[in-house]
């Protein structure tokens, strides 16, 4: 009985000694650990809804969008980088779920596209301003902040009165 | 019958457009004043007409006529009567026809305002005014009409239609009470009554400057007489745009529940796009009154305005680009996109014709790169750049990639954050230095000899920011920035005050009320700069510096943020309000330094009857003019709701948005205010006689 005692208390040693040596080796394989809120907002935050655009993960209230935010999360707990985490999620839905596209080709086409328009109303804007200084208008007579000119609008109004008398006489 | 009183009233208020509209033409082919006094008429009728319309819309809301679909569609027997008469524009039928009353009520003011001053530019002002309602009107009788009821079939299907059809009867009323759909929970807000409204009247409102433009291209009078006629109505519509603006930052920051007022949501900026070039056009159109320069950009301007006023509709209610304000699609996308076009290819095409027959050649030339005109030249290419920065991310990238390149992108608030701050920061050197150069020419001496107290007072203000406010040396320069725009407005206007102190010796107040009288336009302006620094004070402290974090707390436990410490204390499941929705309430204290300094309660709202979006998370904030301490309840554990999620924002500075909104106004109104009336007289017979070439 004794031995038997013995031997059912050595099993168990024996069966918790290899238990934890499972449990610890199990422990050190998962690369499992855990993710705050924030973590997943900080990512979500860079994420648009696949569904319901113009919207961010983080705020979407969606249940999907609260699916996807766990999968964020699971993520992150796998060890995955947010922005691993985010070229899954445009692997997978597209250059739609990123504020600017990851594609070199998209991303170059989305922000250097308004610098060129930008550049070509600068150039026409000044190509236009040059012509006009070198066709001129009437000189301008030197005026201070203090006298700003008034006669612009009473000589233009001038003009189109002088118009209208033209107009007017022609029609006679 | 009030289906009947609206529908018909809406027709007529159409057929009178169309009249208007046509006989205002007319009446300059054949000469005749008696016949464009007709059309005058005409279009005056528009107003009462459209609203009987609204009013037979408002009394079916209020009287709960849920026969009347948009009725049924907008509220149900537990919408609380303020909500009653916002659902007059809470959904597109309703939206457009309010829109077009809107219009209306512009055309009927402007006609009676400026009809003895600006006679020849009358007919084709009718034209134009009258052409566009008519356009909106016909998509509220053909296409979204508010009228429409609904009808069961003899073989028991339902049908919307105006008046009865052969054999149909109407649905028993009690089972449309039981259905009725209710307010979108989205716009169920206190701003609602304000906010849509502004919107509209900011959008409708430069129809007037719009239609003046082309009178002056159509009639050859392209002297600054529309620019005078039209100052005022410009400055209204440009104040109801930013406030509306404004509002629907507010309407996000205490609905939407995502801790931020601006996310660069396609339709936000569908609204922020013609108030970019509706701003140069306020700023570009004073160098033409005062130097009778960029005639032909200032037309562009507000042909671009107004334009991108009616290119934001189509987008906005096609659902061109989705967002959470499309909620209003419907098949209106085309006949909007063709009135867009066509509107922008006649106006265009009538600037050019002008422009190419040399009419409208300016009278002086820039002189040197420092004078006011060159520094509003460069404010105006800043704006267009920004114009074109914003309608690229929000419309011209997404609808490029699709067609194109078959990609659907999305360009969000990460872009806009790269492309468009550069710009802003350029406005706002501008909007600092502009004011003190000379028209002319100005030397750097003199100019930054004007800066120097300016730039003392803006950093002192960089100080106050750097000693309350977390920030990092750009920031604080950014901030400087900033600070000088609006202390050299101020400090102008001090020293106009101290002048008249000490020269004329009058008291202070006086001398400042005096100052402010004598050039209200001035002055007026300079506040608006004072409001909008103020306001990109805000803007940008709330966007650097704002932290957020979330947790899940139970009862009694605490969380800690930027000096906060927000504790969870209870939890109130279940309540039932008054218009029905049944509210989960968490109840949070808020303590600093130790001290309780709040009570808060956020909560999340259901509504059990609406479709679609029926859960809304309200959120609660402690606000004070450092930051606000904002809560969102998350979530719960259900049952016991011995835990909570919470999420907390830390929004730096924010109120100053609000704030600076404020003065915005004031500032406005100093400017529009009329001048005295000697001035006015003067101004009046300055004006050129009455319709040319008419039979009297």
């Amino acid at each position: 009985m004794k031995n038997l005692l013995r031997i059912a208390l050595s099993l168990l040693v024996i069966g918790v000694a290899l238990s934890a040596v499972t449990l610890s080796a199990y422990a050190q394989d998962d690369p499992r650990r855990p993710v705050t809120d924030d973590e997943v907002n900080a990512v979500s935050k860079k994420l648009y809804c696949p569904v319901c655009e113009n919207i961010t993960l983080d705020t979407c209230g969606t249940l999907a969008c609260a699916q996807w935010r766990e999968e964020v999360r699971l993520l992150l707990s796998e060890g995955n980088t947010p922005e691993q985490v985010i070229e899954n999620f445009v692997a997978r839905f597209g250059d739609r779920v990123v504020g600017t596209p990851v594609d070199p080709t998209l991303r170059a086409l989305s922000l250097v596209t308004p610098w060129l328009l930008s550049g070509l109303v600068l150039l026409g804007t000044a190509i236009i301003f040059l012509r006009w200084r070198k066709e001129g208008g009437a000189p301008t007579p030197k005026a201070s902040a203090a006298q700003p000119s008034a006669s612009a609008s009473v000589r233009s109004l001038e003009t189109y009165r002088a118009r209208i008398e033209a107009d007017l006489a022609a029609r006679r | 019958m009030l289906a009947e009183l609206g529908f018909i009233a809406t027709f007529l208020a159409f057929l009178a457009a169309l009249y208007a509209a046509g006989m205002a033409f007319y009446s300059v082919r054949v000469r005749d004043d008696r016949l464009l006094l007709s059309a005058r008429n005409a279009a005056l009728a528009t107003f009462p007409l459209l609203t009987i319309s609204l009013g037979a819309l408002l009394v079916a809301l209020l009287s709960e006529q849920y026969q009347i679909a948009y009725v049924w569609n907008v509220t149900d027997p537990n919408t609380p009567t303020f909500f009653r008469l916002t659902a007059l524009w809470g959904a597109q039928a309703g939206s457009l026809l309010f829109w077009s009353g809107i219009m209306s009520a512009f055309a009927f003011g402007a006609l009676l305002l400026n009809w003895q001053g600006q006679r020849r530019l009358m007919p084709y002002v009718i034209l134009y005014t009258m052409l566009t309602l008519a356009f909106f009107l016909s998509l509220s009788l053909f296409f979204e009409n508010p009228f429409e009821r609904y009808w069961i079939m003899p073989d028991n299907s339902v049908v919307k239609s105006v008046f009865a059809l052969g054999g149909a009867v109407p649905p028993a009323s009690v089972r449309l009470a039981e259905t009725a759909n209710g307010l979108n929970p989205l716009l169920r807000h206190f701003g609602m009554i304000v906010h849509p409204p502004l919107l509209y009247m900011g959008f409708v409102g430069f129809i007037i400057p719009f239609a003046f433009a082309m009178a002056a291209l159509a009639s050859g009078d392209l002297s600054t007489n529309w620019l005078k006629a039209t100052r005022r109505w410009t400055l209204l519509a440009w104040v109801s745009l930013s406030l509306g603006l404004v509002l629907g930052g507010r309407w996000a920051y205490d609905v939407l529940g995502w801790g931020g007022w601006w996310g660069w949501d396609p339709v936000e900026n569908a609204a922020f796009l013609p108030w970019l070039l509706g701003t140069a056009f306020l700023h570009s159109v004073i160098i033409q009154e005062k130097r009778g320069m960029f005639k032909v950009w200032n037309m562009f301007l507000m042909l671009g305005t107004f334009s991108a006023v009616i290119f934001g509709t189509f987008a906005t209610r096609s659902g061109l680009v989705d967002s959470v304000h499309s909620f209003a699609r419907s098949q209106i996308g085309f006949p909007l996109f063709f009135f867009w076009f066509g509107m922008t290819s006649v106006s265009v095409g009538l600037l050019l014709w002008r422009w190419r027959r040399g009419e409208l050649r300016d009278e002086r030339r820039l002189n040197g790169w420092l004078s006011r005109e060159s520094l509003f030249v460069l404010n105006n290419i800043v704006f267009v750049m920004l114009f074109i920065a914003i309608f690229w991310g929000s419309f011209g990238a997404p609808i490029f990639s699709e067609l194109v390149m078959g990609t659907t992108i999305t360009l969000g608030k990460d872009y806009f954050l790269q492309v468009t701050p550069p710009l802003f920061l350029a406005l706002f050197v501008l909007m600092g230095v502009a004011p003190l150069s000379a028209w002319g020419v100005t030397s750097l001496r003199r100019l930054g000899k004007a800066l120097i107290v300016p730039t003392v007072l803006a950093a002192l203000i960089v100080g106050l920011l750097a000693l309350t406010q977390p920030a990092e040396p750009l920031a604080l320069l950014i901030y400087g920035v900033i600070a000088l725009s609006g202390t050299v407005a101020l400090w102008e206007t001090v020293r106009g005050a101290a002048a008249r102190h000490r020269s004329l010796g009058e008291g202070w107040y006086t001398a400042f009320t005096a100052l402010v009288a004598r050039n209200r336009r001035r002055y007026g302006g300079y506040l608006i700069h004072l409001s909008i620094a103020i306001l990109g004070i805000g803007a940008l402290g709330s966007e650097l510096y704002q932290q957020e974090t979330q947790r899940t707390l139970a009862v009694g436990q605490s969380l800690e943020l930027g000096g906060y410490v927000m504790r969870y204390d209870g939890f109130l499941g279940g309540q039932v309000a008054e218009d029905g929705r049944i509210m989960d309430i968490a109840q949070v204290t808020v303590l600093r330094d130790g001290r309780e300094i709040a009570q808060l309660r956020p909560r999340r709202d259901f509504y059990p009857n609406a479709q679609g979006m029926n859960t809304m998370t309200i959120p609660s904030a402690h606000s004070t003019l450092e930051n606000d301490f904002y809560v969102l309840l998350v979530d719960w554990e259900t049952i016991s709701a011995r835990s909570a999620t919470f999420k907390v924002f830390i929004n730096p500075l924010i109120n100053l948005i609000w704030w600076g909104a404020l003065l915005l106004v004031i500032g406005t109104i100093i400017g529009m205010y009329p001048e005295d009336r000697p001035a006015l007289a003067t101004a009046k017979a300055a004006q050129p006689s009455q319709l040319a070439g008419a039979k009297a």
